[in-house]
């Protein structure tokens, strides 16, 4: 038995597996947003059909859940009616939706067909998804009432996903 | 019907390796030569069993039987026949099947070629290969099973991923890793059979060699080709960008890489056996880590195409396979005990320990730089990658070293040499590096590094051609008539050594070639209106206009450029954008222009209306690694070919002078 071949292979086996095994289960896909903790980044945009502007400054006090997504994008079709539910039961929240890359028209039909109960924001040229730093739709920002970002969600959210991190934003 | 069947098959391999494998370890510690026999036909079994599996599968594919959850999944209607036929490997399931086939075919064809030899050992090693089936074929039966029947079978599937229809060296690459990959379980399970005989005699380092090299010569040739579709394919201009799985399919090539020559030195000295041994397993330890990384879903990856279950499967195997690696080792490497000593480090065996010891520091640099990001993650909870700057900072270095050992190592002799000698062998190819370094100068190299690789590329292209050649010069000095000497000097009784120095020469084509077409490449951006046209590197490209053109897979945008050269015409190039429908992003095919020196690369950022923005890239040299690195593989080959046609003549042995003499 040539024990430091041993003592050194089960060392190198040990921290082979820790490692690999302490990254088990965690998607590499999700990058934390460096925005986290910090204050939303400000905007005011025109409403979908409404026309009306709104302006994110004018909803501190209440928490936002902000939802960026387009009509090209598959998953929002999938996310949708979890967000227009979740909008209905949830009056003290204001739900906002930001379409980036895309064209009024086709939005008014998406939501004409599939309902809505909040407000829908054209962002025109993309910059307010910049400024938020959106990898891809749908992404959801949770702002909590004083204007904080708490939390960032990337893909199509469930109402449980929804809820735990709204909670961070009620805290 | 299929699927049922399929999953028959599979649940029978299961049995018969797991049998076959208590078999062949029971055939090992008692001896018995009734036992090898019935292992080898459990091994022939199993091939048998997976090859029926496939065949199965394939039927479902090409029969579009959606009903089978696999071809559910990746099969369609929509796309030709040859995408049908490679969506065997297009997802984790049909690939791990297609995995399942290779092992199979590699260990019966392995134990049939030693049917008759070797039997201290084979026995062993049956038993390990068949274990490692064992497992295989119990992640085809369960987490990863491609046979599951689907309740309500739909009309047609999305097809494979769009990437792997977008060009034809997907159907090359994927099965050339996987013989390359699955390939070093056969050198493991002989390396595994020495440990537990606890001798490797002088006979058995022969099917060692061989065992391993044919997987290296795959495994060379499967990442060339990954590299050239990501240049051919992905629009970025690069084929190399240390992406986890890149270095996965690198890791074990750089320790088999190590492992042939330590074999060489194994064989001459009678020295390294244990350091061989660890370097054979490791090799194959890093495939089955490479597999976790491709398919756990742990590392953010282009090739990580799916998040699956099997994650934790491969890692329970890994660690089991680790551990009976590691315990093995400690428990007999002392058993393997050297016959011979090193004499001198300034010597040829003291050059190939230094290589060895580069390519391990290179193993754990990329295994680290790899690893990293799950190590932070771990310890500090943060995200953090290490991208190219860690692994070009680290590697760069390490790898011109290895340029310079290429071209002295080869020029040293074996044994003690004197100063005189050394002299004479050490400064002629000095004089071919200057030549080199000053023309690539004049050329107008003047990066550091790109320099100091021509140098030691002139320097080991002169050694590798002066040894490749040695003894047909010695056969002509002796008065041979030169087509003889040629075929026996060369092909015949120095067959081995002639191929081991044609690699050589691949891989300095290889380092030179990436060190010029890395520091050498220049790139433009412009937007082109139709009619427009731009200078750049020599070439003038006009945009003529856009086409699109719609297959029943694909919907393709083309873009058509005319090249022209000094106002004469050269070529028409068509980059083009490919929308599938499964995929929402279009992915972009560049269009290249491929002559001697250089690639002219036109690759499509965006389209709209009338305007195109392009980006052009001027890559000098890059052809060359691909033609480079098949050179290496045609090198590999030649020192394969098995001495089934051995020659029993008795020639009287020259007496040599030279630095190095041929391995009969």
């Amino acid at each position: 038995m040539n024990r430091t071949v041993l003592v050194v292979g089960l060392i190198i086996v040990a921290t082979i597996v820790v490692v690999l095994f302490a990254g088990l289960g965690k998607d590499p896909q999700r990058i934390d947003s460096p925005l986290v903790g910090k204050p939303a980044p400000p905007f005011a945009l025109k409403a979908v059909g409404t026309g009306e502007t709104i302006d994110l400054e004018a909803l501190r006090g209440k928490p936002v859940i902000l939802n960026f997504w387009a009509t090209w994008c598959g998953p929002c079709y999938e996310e949708h009616p979890t967000l227009v539910a979740n909008a209905r039961n949830l009056p003290n929240v204001q739900f906002i939706g930001v379409v980036f890359n895309d064209e009024e028209p086709k939005i008014m039909r998406f939501l004409a067909e599939r309902g809505t109960a909040y407000p829908t924001l054209l962002d025109a040229n993309g910059k307010t998804a910049i400024a938020y730093g959106v990898g891809g739709v749908p992404e959801t920002y949770f702002i909590n009432p004083a204007g904080t970002i708490v939390a960032k969600f990337a893909g199509p959210l469930s109402t449980e996903e929804l809820q735990a991190n709204l909670a961070k934003a009620l805290r | 019907m299929t699927a049922t069947l399929g999953r028959f098959l599979i649940l029978a391999s299961v049995l018969v390796s797991t049998g076959g494998a208590f078999i062949a370890f029971g055939a090992g510690a008692k001896r018995s030569p009734e036992g090898l026999r019935w292992s080898q036909r459990f091994a022939y079994a199993y091939a048998a069993l997976m090859l029926l599996a496939t065949v199965v599968m394939e039927y479902a594919l090409i029969t579009h039987d959606f009903s089978v959850q696999y071809v559910a999944h990746v099969g369609s209607t929509q796309v030709p026949l040859w995408v049908t036929i490679v969506s065997l490997w297009s997802s984790l399931e049909g690939s791990i099947l297609f995995w399942g086939l290779i092992l199979g075919i590699y260990i019966a064809g392995t134990t049939w070629v030693n049917r008759n030899d070797h039997q201290e050992y084979m026995p062993f090693a049956i038993g390990t290969w068949l274990a490692c089936g064992a497992f295989f074929s119990f992640l085809i039966a369960g987490p990863a099973n491609p046979f599951l029947t689907v309740a309500t079978p739909p009309l047609d599937g999305p097809g494979p991923n769009p990437l792997l229809q977008n060009h034809l060296l997907m159907i090359i690459h994927p099965p050339m890793l996987y013989l390359g990959y699955v390939g070093m379980t056969i050198p493991f399970g002989f390396a595994a059979a020495a440990l537990l005989r606890g001798r490797l005699g002088q006979s058995f380092l022969r099917p060692l060699r061989a065992s391993l090299l044919l997987p290296w010569i795959f495994l060379t040739i499967a990442i060339m080709l990954g590299g050239w579709w990501a240049y051919e394919v992905l629009g970025w201009g690069g084929y190399w960008a240390w992406d986890p799985v890149e270095n996965a399919s690198l890791l074990p090539w750089l320790t088999a890489t190590a492992a042939l020559h330590s074999a060489i030195v194994m064989e001459r000295r009678g020295v390294l056996k244990g350091w061989t041994v660890t370097l054979i397993q490791a090799s194959f330890l890093l495939t089955i880590l490479g597999t976790f990384m491709t398919r756990s879903g742990v590392f953010n990856s282009v090739h990580s195409f799916t998040q699956s279950a099997i994650g934790p499967t491969i890692l329970v195997f890994l660690a089991a396979v680790l551990l009976f690696s590691v315990v093995l080792l400690a428990l007999r490497i002392d058993s393997l005990e050297a016959e011979g000593k090193l004499e001198s480090a300034v010597s040829r065996e003291g050059m190939f320990l230094v290589n060895n010891l580069f390519f391990v520091v290179l193993t754990f640099t990329v295994l680290i730089g790899t690893c990293f990001p799950l190590i932070v993650e771990a310890i500090k909870g943060k995200q953090m990658s290490v991208g190219r700057p860690y692994f070009d900072a680290m590697v760069v270095p390490v790898g011109t070293a290895l340029l310079f050992l290429l071209g002295v190592g080869p020029a040293l002799p074996w044994g003690k040499a004197s100063k005189k000698e050394m002299q004479r062998a050490l400064l002629p190819p000095l004089i071919t590096g200057a030549v080199v370094l000053i023309v690539g100068y004049i050329l107008g190299v003047r990066n550091g590094w790109t320099l100091l690789t021509l140098l030691f590329g002139g320097y080991a292209a002169h050694v590798t051609f002066a040894q490749m050649w040695l003894p047909l010069r010695q056969r002509l000095k002796r008065g041979d008539s030169f087509a003889p000497a040629l075929i026996d000097a060369q092909l015949r009784r120095g067959r081995r050594r002639f191929g081991g120095y044609v690699v050589h020469a691949g891989a300095v084509i290889v380092f030179v070639a990436i060190a010029v077409s890395s520091t050498m490449r220049t790139q433009e951006e412009v937007t082109l209106t139709r009619g427009q046209s731009t200078t750049f590197a020599g070439y003038t490209a006009t945009f003529l206009g856009t086409e699109e053109r719609t297959e029943p897979h694909r919907q393709s945008t083309i873009a058509r450029f005319s090249i022209t050269k000094d106002g004469k015409p050269v070529t028409t190039m068509e980059p083009r954008m490919n929308q599938y429908a499964a995929m929402r992003e279009p992915v972009g095919t560049p269009a290249v222009h491929s002559t001697i020196t250089r690639d002219y690369y036109i690759s499509i950022m965006n389209l709209q209306g009338d305007q195109a923005g392009v980006l052009i890239i001027n890559m000098p040299m890059v052809g060359w690694i691909w033609g480079a690195v098949l050179l290496m593989g045609l090198g590999g080959l030649i020192a394969l070919i098995p001495a089934g046609r051995r020659t029993y003549v008795i020639v009287p042995e020259p007496v040599s002078t030279a630095p190095d003499e041929v391995i009969a």
